[in-house]
């Protein structure tokens, strides 16, 4: 239904697409009404989001601690500075692991588990089931982190207790340098086995009925089934999986840092998002902080624009 | 008839055999016991007396099970505080989300205007940005404000993290059938009405989704209080928990340690188990695929 709209410019009344949208009443016109309704979100938007990404790059070229009244120009100082030092390199390295270990953990792992459940979907357990693989994922990431900081600890934990039956000695979980990167990505792969496998899950039930019936009427078998037609149907939901996981395992994994480890032992646990908030809010190097932050704004941009292109190409819409 | 009969015949065909189903269950439930183990020793833990925290056998199930951790717990750090700034902070939060994004998620499906394409993108565009990268000229711009150790502090910032939200509520408001939004404006309703008459309450379930997740994620928040509020007593339980790490003879605190985080675990638990059917079916139909 096409009503009147004193806001809207004559000209727009007139052209064709305007027209047949108006007709088919797809949207509707009213002036200055649209904007009032979507004024607070992007004022709040601009406020907290864009302006403090505009103001990064501004402070990434400065020194200054929060506290010093003026601030000291630097150029580029504090990107070039970054690869000297060696707590950096070692955000780095952290960086890497953590998406080279937990990115297949939290996109592989839950999708496995979501395909042995689908089969089992009308059954009662497969309700509770559910639950009791979704419940990590609800809970704060340090009260996790809390839970398992008691099953690590080394004295009296209960990790340590097992392997004591079995003979094994005292492992220092979370304070050895070998072992305790190892101890949060457990904690992170727990944290997030619910939650994808939940969207898959949700994938495959939405995928139509009668392309599923028409194959199995033409005597298609459930593993057929699943090869040719539900998983290339879910392939949107695993690239959406794959995407959101690679941009924020690493953002994650900050709660269970900050409980476990604080970064240590030796920067063995830290990553570039630790980094960050510890030289922001540890250190007082604002600059530093600053410029950590911009990389990795351009970085994740980076990163999802290859993936979208990549997607793009290679996804199947159904 | 004849094509039930095939139906049922080709149903029985493809589930796969009986002895796969048990594999099945068996692989599920090891699985299951890895997800819930922490939980059940957590629980385990909080009602456990002192002597019995430590001892050398693998109780589950404690001996002589007491309530004492949780008054313990109590008068050990401001639990209570704790607990209601994580609720308070909760809900005004959500109820402030859905204040911004129910009126945009509905001008972003149903109204045309100039600009809608690439104001959309740029609410859009919000979830690629890391929340870290705006962490430090946020605290800044809130140590301006004086809204240190304020729940406004904590959340003002919060709100406009609320794209999903929108893009959500935005998927169900296109599904309404337009008839439904005609016949209102044949009627000579405004804008206004329409959105409140006629969207809101047909997207009911969306929202009951947005207000679900909402509160888990700001129950949940915890690098920006862990900033802002830095008071004894204006921290959330998400964060006040450090104190019992932190502190080195409360280390030794399992008990009230535990009876804290069972207290922070409850209301997320108890709010999912009601509604999970319901976040699963929004999933479904809102087609949460890329």
């Amino acid at each position: 239904m096409a009503v009147a709209s004193p806001g809207q410019p004559a000209l727009q009344e007139v052209q064709p697409t305007a027209i047949k949208r108006a007709w088919t009443g797809y949207r509707l016109t009213e002036g200055l009404t649209p904007y009032l309704l979507i004024a607070p979100l992007l004022i709040l938007i601009a406020v907290f989001i864009y302006w403090p990404l505009i103001y990064s790059a501004y402070l990434s070229f400065y020194d200054w601690n929060f506290v010093r009244p003026d601030k000291t120009y630097v150029g580029w100082d504090n990107f070039t500075r970054l690869p000297d030092d060696p707590r950096f390199t070692r955000a780095l390295r952290g960086t890497l692991i953590y998406t080279v270990t937990l990115v297949p953990l939290q996109v592989f792992l839950p999708l496995g588990l979501a395909l042995l459940l689908w089969p089992i979907r009308k059954s009662r357990a497969q309700t509770r089931y559910r639950i009791m693989l979704f419940s990590p994922t609800i809970i704060a990431y340090s009260v996790a982190a809390v839970m398992w900081l008691w099953i690590f600890n080394p004295l009296q934990g209960i990790l340590n207790k097992v392997l004591a039956e079995f003979g094994a000695e005292r492992i220092n979980w979370l304070s050895d340098r070998s072992t305790a990167i190892w101890a949060i990505i457990i904690v992170a792969t727990w944290k997030t086995l619910g939650f994808h496998m939940l969207l898959y899950l949700a994938a495959l039930e939405s995928v139509p009925k009668d392309y599923i019936e028409a194959a199995s009427l033409d005597g298609a078998t459930h593993w057929q089934i699943m090869r040719s037609i539900r998983f290339p149907l879910i392939t949107p939901t695993f690239f959406f999986v794959l995407v959101t996981t690679v941009i924020s395992v690493n953002d994650d994994v900050f709660g269970a840092i900050n409980v476990l480890t604080d970064g240590g032992p030796f920067d063995s646990t830290t990553n570039v998002i630790y980094y960050l908030y510890q030289q922001g809010f540890q250190f007082f190097q604002i600059g530093a902080a600053s410029a950590v932050a911009v990389l990795m704004f351009a970085a994740t941009s980076l990163l999802t624009w290859v993936q979208f292109r990549f997607v793009e190409r290679h996804v199947h819409y159904g | 008839m004849a094509s039930a009969s095939n139906l049922a015949a080709s149903d029985h065909h493809r589930n796969p055999q009986r002895g796969n189903r048990m594999l099945i269950h068996a692989v599920v439930v090891v699985l299951c016991a890895f997800t819930i183990f922490p939980f059940l020793w957590m629980l385990s833990t909080s009602f456990k007396p002192a002597d019995e925290v430590f001892t050398r056998d693998l109780r589950l199930v404690p001996h002589a099970p007491t309530w004492r951790n949780f008054p313990d717990a109590f008068a050990l750090f401001p639990v209570a505080h704790w607990f209601w700034n994580s609720f308070g902070i909760a809900s005004i939060t959500t109820a402030g989300k859905l204040l911004i994004s129910v009126p945009a998620a509905f001008a972003f499906a149903r109204l045309k205007f100039r600009g809608d394409k690439i104001l959309f993108a740029m609410v859009l565009a919000t979830m690629i940005v890391p929340g870290i990268v705006t962490v430090v000229p946020n605290y800044i711009l809130v140590s301006n404000l004086n809204w240190m150790n304020t729940w406004a502090g904590v959340i003002v910032p919060s709100l406009p993290a609320t794209a999903f939200f929108v893009f959500l509520l935005r998927q169900n408001v296109m599904m309404l059938p337009q008839d439904l939004i005609d016949a209102a404006r044949i009627d000579g309703a405004s804008t206004f009405k329409v959105l409140i008459q006629i969207v809101v309450p047909n997207i009911k379930p969306a929202i009951a989704v947005v207000v679900i997740l909402s509160f888990l994620g700001m129950w949940n928040q915890y690098l920006w209080p862990l900033l802002i509020l830095n008071d004894f007593e204006s921290k959330t339980l998400a964060t006040g928990m450090q104190f019992f790490t932190a502190n080195v003879e409360s280390a030794q605190m399992w008990g009230p340690m535990m009876a804290t985080a069972t207290i922070a675990t409850l209301p997320p638990l108890i709010l999912y188990a009601l509604a999970q059917r319901q976040i699963i079916d929004t999933f479904v139909t809102s087609g949460i695929k890329g």
